[in-house]
């Protein structure tokens, strides 16, 4: 595992900001493969032939392209999205996991590249085992948190209701959250479900 | 530093040694609405000059230092009214002062992270706090009246019918659930940048808040409702 690089993309068109991206990564401690996109559509290629780990985006590129970007994370749920933040663009912020500025100094950027690392190995870890929820549970979960009444739990899934009240209390047992509301927002803090999807 | 070395009080005992035992102590003078300044006195002394009976307030205490209630308790009617006038005093504590602190530090938090994630954390706060303002104002308004009455009136008293106290205990809920959800949450799972020192004022207050919860609802349950029941047994009988 500790030789596997981390596989990074930078999506951005100045020629300058990836070079000097690149020299940064490279001169770090971090052992990765970096690759270069000039937009979303490239991405997207890039995506299926390579095994990415992580997005350096200019945000500009996001915009009008959500249909996309959604596509991409539900797709590539283990990626990891890092923000140039321009100043000027708020998808900077809600889009990507992380942000850094032009002016950050090298050293800001590798911390926040690096953790995105370790993110990413205890994210996928976590997706075999959401505080050790079975897979039945995490069906379950997400029907509650899409508001279903246990009866259309029971409908959906194909089970008792009696067996939905119980895979219920193990899903209390387990993440020590009782309401439905906390539940959503246990789901969505371990990506079970998109936040996209739940309307606020 | 302190460290919580809470001993089952007895009245011989200083109040101030009591309180550096168990800080949470001051949350109990408050809603008796004794003074922290309690000088030298005994718990004895103490309860003597605000008119308080022994066994209630030791008892009381000791529910804040973490025993349970006796289970043969023999409260008198004047307890028994100082008990809704130290829940009644819990309960402004909770709706002016600790649920707005929380509600002021998640507005903060959210304020600081424009994250979804925690827009949803501030709906679920609001949420549950117009479900405990619900709860709150049913017990002043229907439940409180109701004993008060009971403690007070003669049995004649027709208005009394359409209550009793096992219809207030079947209905009464654990405030402080989702108050442990919230908890759960920010300590396990909701993933906020730095901000240590809001997040930590607001991890304090919930640990204080989720205690005094706990605290009254074992009086409602242990100590308000059992006697309730008695006295309806007594003038039934
Ligand atoms: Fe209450
Ligand atoms: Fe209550």
């Amino acid at each position: 595992m500790l030789n596997s690089p981390l596989h990074i993309v930078i999506l951005e068109s100045s020629k300058i900001i990836f070079e000097g991206l690149y020299s940064i990564l490279y001169q770090s401690d971090i052992h990765c493969r970096v690759y270069r996109v000039e937009n979303i559509d490239e991405l997207s290629d890039m995506l299926k032939t390579e095994n990415i780990n992580i997005i350096i985006a200019n945000p500009m590129h996001f915009v009008n392209r959500d249909k996309e970007i959604k596509k991409i994370k539900k797709e590539f749920p283990s990626l990891s999205i890092v923000g140039i933040d321009f100043g000027i663009m708020q998808k900077a912020v809600t889009e990507t996991n992380a942000a850094f500025t032009l002016y950050d100094t090298p050293e800001h950027i590798i911390h926040l590249i690096s953790r995105m690392d370790s993110r990413n190995k205890s994210l996928s870890k976590n997706n075999d085992d959401n505080d050790n929820l079975t897979k039945r549970e995490i069906e379950v979960l997400t029907c509650i948190v899409n508001g279903k009444l246990n009866k259309e739990i029971a409908e959906e899934l194909n089970i008792s209701i009696h067996t939905v009240v119980r895979h219920r209390k193990n899903i209390t047992t387990k993440t020590g959250i009782r309401s439905q509301s906390g539940l959503t927002i246990y789901a969505i803090s371990k990506k079970i479900v998109e936040i996209e999807d739940i309307e606020i | 530093m302190h460290h919580f070395t809470a001993t089952k009080m007895s009245s011989s005992m200083k109040m101030a040694d009591q309180i550096d035992a168990n800080p949470r102590l001051l949350l109990m003078l408050q809603h008796f609405n004794i003074d922290f300044r309690v000088s030298d006195l005994t718990v004895s002394q103490l309860c003597k000059q605000y008119d308080i009976s022994e066994a209630l307030f030791v008892d009381i205490a000791n529910l804040y230092n973490g025993f349970g209630t006796k289970k043969d308790q023999a409260y008198t009617k004047k307890d028994l009214l100082q008990v809704i006038d130290f829940l009644k005093n819990s309960h402004h504590y909770y709706r002016s002062d600790m649920y707005p602190q929380i509600n002021s530090y998640i507005l903060m938090l959210q304020k600081n992270h424009p994250e979804r994630e925690i827009k949803l954390l501030e709906k679920f706060f609001n949420e549950y706090f117009t479900e405990v303002l619900e709860h709150l104002d049913y017990e002043d308004n229907v439940a409180f009246p109701y004993f008060i009455k009971l403690l007070k009136d003669s049995r004649e008293d027709s208005a009394r019918e359409q209550f009793s106290s096992i219809e207030y205990s079947e209905h009464h809920t654990d405030i402080e659930l989702k108050l442990h959800d919230l908890k759960n949450l920010l300590l396990k799972y909701v993933n906020i940048e730095s901000d240590l020192d809001l997040r930590r004022k607001l991890f304090f207050a919930l640990y204080e808040l989720e205690y005094d919860l706990f605290v009254h609802s074992l009086i409602e349950e242990t100590i308000l409702i059992p006697s309730g029941v008695n006295i309806e047994k007594k003038e039934n009988a």
